[in-house]
């Protein structure tokens, strides 16, 4: 189940790869809704440490290329807004933590390693020729 | 600062007061420990700012069966019963009409109860005029006394009675309730857990040293079946998993771990599982956790592993090997790519640059250190230490020739560090050996001396 908030912290760590890997770019994937308990407390002090852009990015994705989930209102603001009303926390809480991909690929933008998601979990290990 | 009695619970002695200071640092308040304190006795009078406090640590510490107000204490009745007097503004406001009971229990000891009843009559001075209730009091006082330990003798019945070490005193300001978790975390009623799995009480004691609440974000970098993460879960925290071997975290079906997590009632907190060595990592960036708890593989059951090979590839199986990458074969068998062991004093030292790279300031790593009893020094802890991490708990479960140490480090630095390059076995110049370097090879080896040739 990656959710959308791990996805913004995982980059391809493939020997050599170090620019232009991130964020992975999702492919065929199967996605679950399920529902999180609403913590603003924890989405502020974790705000600083995404990656707005690609958040963003993947949750316009997430809405637009699986129209056939309903996935409720997916709409962030392109910067990160500096006042904090509780209706943009809860759309961020939904996009954050609400969204699962069960299955599927993340494949890196630059080196086009495959990462595959199965069951919930994404395998991030690396093949012999790609550790330092 | 007001005087408390606390009442531990006969288990783990060394990991009493680090839980103790972790609870308040959580909450934010004071304690004041005795100056002459011995781990190993059952009673401690420490001091708080309030009454809430005591309350806060009975709901917490796992370690705490109970917390009374202070009264007094004495090597006697009559020291004791000169302390209760002094004490009595403390006191006076329940003679008029508090209904109240009175238990009086000791340690390492029962006391008849004949005298018990004497002890009680003893105390007749201080002229409650409520009434008895032994089901629903007001209040409940409490009088202990301690005996030393005389485990291993046969002795008659009541022998030796009334010859305690101390007796103490005091009302009862809350029971213990968070040792009743250890029967809620119980690995047996848990739906999914393997051979290595913590068990429930120190899992929790390791919940408590990383400070978890809600709001926080806390990783297990060697998650296995998951035991760290349902307490830290429970008490409110997000959580990450990651494993360089999957199948622990997944087991069969749906996965194990939120399985078990949605036992707890804590799966929107499990928030992702991830196969991954830790020593390849995928991390975007540092600064990214609350705290760190793992048990890390130390091989007696099942040995650390990380990516590579114990022996590099000769120019032709190489080559193979990179044909067979670019030509898998059709059988849709996920690849899996060899594994090599991952010595543990290497890992621990791995595991800290690693903490300093992923904690934020002030975070904290907790984890555990297996070492050979007759072989440990203190100086082991420190060889894993780098610059900005502090060792502020050290405890040892004791299995006899054996034993491992919860070890609590703190980030005390605000700098930003690269991520760590995973390479401690290669540094040369090392001056200390600790005791639990090659720990798998002790252990099998029964811990024996290594003979040298005369």
């Amino acid at each position: 189940m990656v959710r959308l908030i791990t996805h913004n912290l995982l980059a391809c760590h493939a020997k050599g790869c170090t620019s232009n890997n991130f964020p992975l770019q999702f492919q065929n994937v199967q996605i679950e809704l399920k529902e999180a308990e609403f913590n603003p407390t924890f989405l502020e002090t974790f705000m600083p440490k995404l990656e707005w852009k690609a958040l963003v990015d993947s949750a316009k994705e997430a809405s637009a290329t699986i129209s056939r989930y309903i996935l409720g209102n997916t709409s962030l603001p392109l910067e990160q807004p500096e006042m904090l009303d509780e209706e943009f926390l809860k759309n961020l809480h939904h996009v954050l933590l609400e969204i699962h991909v069960e299955e599927g690929i993340m494949i890196c933008p630059n080196c086009k390693h495959n990462y595959p998601i199965s069951n919930g979990i994404p395998n991030m290990l690396l093949a012999e020729h790609e550790i330092g | 600062m007001s005087k408390y009695l606390v009442v531990f619970a006969q288990a783990h002695q060394e990991f009493r007061i680090p839980e103790l200071e972790s609870v308040s640092q959580l909450y934010d308040f004071k304690v004041s420990l005795p100056d002459e304190r011995d781990l190993y006795r059952p009673y401690m009078v420490i001091g708080l700012e309030s009454e809430d406090h005591a309350r806060l640590l009975a709901k917490r510490c796992i370690l705490i069966k109970s917390i009374y107000e202070f009264y007094g204490q004495g090597k006697n009745y009559e020291e004791l019963h000169l302390c209760n007097r002094a004490k009595r503004k403390l006191w006076e406001r329940y003679i008029p009409e508090t209904s109240f009971k009175f238990i009086v229990t000791a340690y390492n000891h029962t006391i008849p109860q004949s005298r018990q009843k004497k002890v009680v009559e003893s105390f007749s001075y201080m002229d409650f005029m409520g009434k008895i209730d032994m089901k629903n009091p007001e209040i409940t006082l409490g009088c202990f006394e301690e005996y030393e330990t005389r485990s291993g003798k046969t002795r008659e019945r009541h022998e030796g009675d009334g010859d305690f070490r101390q007796v103490y005193f005091g009302r009862l300001i809350e029971e213990g309730s968070a040792r009743s978790l250890i029967q809620v975390f119980d690995v047996k009623k848990r739906s999914y857990y393997g051979n290595t799995s913590m068990e429930a009480e120190i899992s929790l004691l390791m919940a408590n040293q990383t400070l978890a609440s809600p709001g926080k974000l806390i990783y297990d970098p060697f998650m296995g079946t998951g035991s760290m993460a349902y307490p830290v879960a429970y008490f409110g925290a997000q959580v990450m998993g990651s494993d360089i071997d999957g199948r622990q975290m997944r087991g069969k079906a749906t996965p194990g771990v939120f399985r078990a997590a949605s036992q707890y009632g804590v799966s929107s907190r499990m928030i992702d599982i991830c196969t991954f060595d830790v020593t390849n990592n995928p991390w975007r960036c540092g600064e990214l956790f609350d705290a760190i708890v793992t048990d890390p593989p130390y091989g007696v059951r099942a040995g650390a592993k990380r990516l590579g090979r114990k022996k590099e590839l000769d120019a032709d199986r190489l080559t193979l090997y990179h044909e067979h990458r670019i030509n898998p074969r059709p059988d849709d068998q996920p690849y899996i790519p060899p594994t090599r062991p991952y010595e543990l004093s290497n890992l621990a030292v791995d595991l800290v640059l690693l903490a300093r790279y992923l904690l934020k300031p002030g975070g904290r790593l907790v984890f555990f250190l297996p070492t050979v009893t007759d072989q440990y020094e203190e100086v082991d802890i420190y060889t894993m230490l780098c610059d900005g991490m502090e060792v502020i708990a050290n405890s040892l479960q004791d299995f006899g020739t054996w034993g491992r140490r919860l070890v609590t480090i703190r980030k005390v630095t605000s700098r930003k560090y690269l991520p760590p390059n995973f390479c401690a076995q290669e540094e040369v110049g090392e001056i200390h050996i600790p005791a639990h370097r090659d720990f798998r090879e002790k252990y099998f080896q029964g811990f024996k001396k290594v003979e040298t040739e005369p």
